[in-house]
């Protein structure tokens, strides 16, 4: 059997495993290894497994991941959330639909902390779904707005997103952190002017919320600067140079403890129970990407990846067109696969394809991410979905769903602006970062 | 006698989720230290080289507890279409290969720490043995994989009606 052969039987057996929900990475790790086993012996397999496994876990570009996650957690157990989205309700919640981008807003800090959409969502949902409720949100807006607002965290920094890429592909971290800055704000604003638009077109949708007095405001806004504070120091420091990636999300990481301490927030209970999340959720993180490394070897192969460059480089079309298919694909899979999954299975095969077509990686990342983001709240299995309809017991998921359609919209605009317009993403980490 | 293995694979998995824990607050502090020593010019010795291997400590600490709350990724959109025998197998196969794949991480990690020990390889500014990192790695996957195994049994002895049971109460 040839090796492409081989390649496609492979793929064929990870679909057919993966549909019988055996895990992503478990299915990724065997049908690399017995790949790898078939197309050279089972000693290069079991090389590649002791190597991989080794290497990957003792890497000092994915120290990132843990310490990122624990400043989230630690900011998520001492409701540094709250009084994140209590900043933002105080100055915009009294608007039409106000107390939904005031969500956003807040989602849009808490993502600057933690780079988790899925804890974004959740925290933030916990936080203001009863608020809107309890001034007749329509559930389709409330919902919809935490689900979508959530998926700002992969893509405003620090994001996840962002350093599994940049180890997939051996990008700058600090590059893609710095191009993620100005799209996630392009975002947020497309979001708030969704909001906007649906509450001017339904005013039912979101009714004003209370006014508030102007000493109101203030405390709300000193309340939030530690906060800001954190976000400002932690990811200024990357780009200034002060910090590398692994000091800023150590520092980051410290500074919420201290904070959490000074305000009497964070017990040492709740910081342990916080840590020990931290660690369970690296390892989900780790395990893909180890078996990322096993499967990725066995394609490269096959010589698939390098078949479907030649056939995508030699349509008869323009990269712009190639690009949009690959964009298309990402958007279909968002449907059904998880969103790292997603990322560590394609990337051997369209990276070479997108440097070989000239395109600028790190354009490309911040498209890849922001249809990652899509698809976490794609039916059937966008997880941001699952995660509000678990804070929001009583909504429907239809409902959910439904609401979050214009976000996804406007989030699909978004990428069509990003395509149009590389500058967006490319002025940051060009001028600021040589 | 199944009891007695679950008390002994929870306190196991227990332990190395603490440990991972401490792995994590270890790293958090080293680079702390390590940031704050740099701006009064007395940087860490051998900082980087305690992360990299705390974070062996905190990847593979925390495998067999994430495995124990479900959290490996999976695609279950078809589940509620599948049969809950057919659910029911594929839960026991999950552990199966889950649990040879974690018995082949340690045994061939534990291979290449011979090699390790016998070419002396260290950490590169302190000198820190590789192997013993290799060895912690060694057990911790052990460990997932013996909460994997013994899951494996408990499922094949349990049946599906236990299962259609149990997302009922969920």
């Amino acid at each position: 059997m040839s090796g492409e052969m081989i390649g496609l039987v492979g793929m064929l057996i990870l679909l057919v495993l993966l549909v019988l929900r055996i895990p992503v990475a478990l299915a990724m790790f065997a049908v690399g290894f017995v790949g790898i086993w078939a197309l050279r012996d089972l000693n290069s397999a079991m090389s590649l497994m002791a190597s991989e496994s080794f290497t990957l876990a003792s890497s000092a570009e994915l120290v990132v991941v843990p310490l990122f996650i624990l400043m989230g957690n630690v900011a998520s157990v001492t409701g540094m959330s709250a009084r994140l989205y209590d900043a933002a309700y105080a100055i915009i919640g009294r608007l039409r639909g106000g107390l939904a981008s005031a969500t956003v807003l807040g989602c849009a800090g808490f993502a600057a902390l933690s780079g988790s959409s899925v804890a974004s969502a959740l925290t933030m949902g916990k936080v203001s779904l009863d608020q809107m409720d309890r001034f007749n949100y329509d559930n389709r807006l409330s919902t919809g707005v935490v689900a979508a607002g959530g998926t700002l965290g992969i893509l405003i920094p620090p994001s996840t997103g962002f350093v599994i890429y940049a180890i997939l592909t051996q990008q700058s971290i600090g590059r893609l952190f710095l191009a993620g800055v100005l799209p996630g704000l392009l975002l947020l604003t497309m979001f708030i002017a969704t909001i906007s638009l649906l509450c001017w077109i339904w005013p039912k949708f979101g009714p004003e919320g209370p006014r508030t007095t102007l000493s109101e405001k203030a405390q709300a806004m000193v309340g939030a600067l530690p906060v800001l504070g954190v976000v400002i120091l932690t990811i200024g420091g990357i780009y200034t140079g002060v910090f590398s990636p692994t000091e800023a999300s150590a520092v980051g990481a410290g500074l919420v403890v201290l904070i959490g301490l000074l305000q009497r927030k964070l017990t040492f209970a709740r910081f342990w129970a916080a840590a020990k999340d931290s660690v369970v959720t690296t390892a989900t993180v780790m395990l893909i990407l180890i078996a990322a490394h096993m499967i990725n070897p066995f394609l490269a192969l096959t010589h698939i990846p390098s078949l479907v460059g030649e056939f995508l480089a030699g349509l008869d079309v323009g990269p712009l067109v190639i690009l949009a298919l690959i964009l298309l694909t990402y958007l279909i899979l968002g449907c059904f696969l998880e969103g790292f999954a997603m990322l560590v299975l394609t990337m051997p095969i369209y990276f070479p394809v997108i440097t070989q077509l000239g395109m600028d990686p790190i354009w490309f990342g911040v498209l890849v991410v922001l249809t990652l983001e899509m698809g976490l709240i794609s039916p059937p299995v966008g997880v941001n979905v699952f995660i509000v309809k678990s804070v929001a017991r009583d909504v429907p998921l239809g409902r959910i769903f439904a609401g979050v359609t214009p976000f996804w919209l406007a989030m699909f605009a978004t990428l069509v602006l990003l395509v149009a317009f590389p500058q967006i993403s490319l002025i940051l980490p060009n001028t600021m970062m040589q | 006698m199944l009891s007695s293995l679950r008390k002994i694979a929870d306190g196991l998995i227990g332990l190395s989720a603490f440990v991972g824990t401490l792995g994590l607050v270890f790293v958090v502090l080293v680079v702390l230290v390590d940031v704050i020593g740099r701006s009064f010019g007395v940087p860490l010795n051998g900082g980087q080289d305690f992360t990299q291997m705390g974070m062996v400590i905190i990847v593979f600490g925390g495998m067999a507890l994430c495995d124990k709350l479900g959290g490996h990724v999976s695609v279950d959109i078809f589940e509620r279409s599948f049969p809950d025998g057919l659910n029911h197998v594929m839960d026991i196969l999950a552990a199966l290969l889950g649990a040879a794949i974690f018995v082949g991480i340690a045994y061939t990690v534990y291979d290449s720490s011979k090699l390790s020990q016998m070419l002396n390889l260290t950490t590169n500014i302190v000198n820190l043995p590789k192997w013993y990192f290799q060895w912690a790695l060694s057990v911790l996957a052990l460990i997932t994989a013996l909460g994997m195994m013994l899951r494996a049994v408990e499922l094949t002895l349990s049946g599906p009606a236990a299962r259609s049971a149990k997302e009922i109460r969920e």
